[in-house]
């Protein structure tokens, strides 16, 4: 599989319930091996499967939880 | 319109927020969030079906406890 990480900026976390829960719910989209919330950085790393989740449709899934989300780097 | 009550699992201003922007999202709805009971009041003509999916979407638990 082709793999990339993706690093999204999350704004609007307070807690460690709200980090817990962005894990939960984006670990568990199709093509997403691993995930990384920092609240402390407020931004979040993904590894995922290039061919099943892109930078957009993973800052799009973020902001759908009620968060807002920007791209803030990715790398191949 | 209906005034239905959901109990959602709420624990910081953070979860309340996100539900807020959520529910703004859907639009058409009036609600009220009371963040230490964790209930949320949502005024809208929607199925609670669709409500409930709609809080679901913050990945919280979600309880639907009855029309206020």
């Amino acid at each position: 599989v082709d793999l990339c990480s993706v690093s999204l900026g999350v704004e609007g976390m307070t807690c460690g319930s709200c980090v817990q829960s962005i894990e939960q719910r984006i670990g568990s989209l199709p093509g997403v091996i691993h995930i990384k919330v920092s609240l402390e950085q407020k931004n979040a790393t993904v590894i995922c499967d290039q061919s099943q989740q892109s930078p957009e449709s993973l800052l799009e899934a973020i902001e759908d939880m009620g968060f807002e989300s920007s791209l803030s780097d990715s790398s191949r | 319109m209906t005034k239905h009550e959901f109990e959602v699992a709420m624990t910081c201003e953070g979860c309340s927020g996100a539900v807020t922007r959520i529910l703004n999202k859907l639009g058409d709805v009036k609600f009220e969030i009371d963040l230490p009971k964790k209930l949320v009041w949502i005024e809208s003509d929607r199925d609670v079906e669709v409500l409930t999916e709609t809080l679901k979407k913050c990945g919280k638990e979600v309880k639907y406890i009855g029309i206020k």
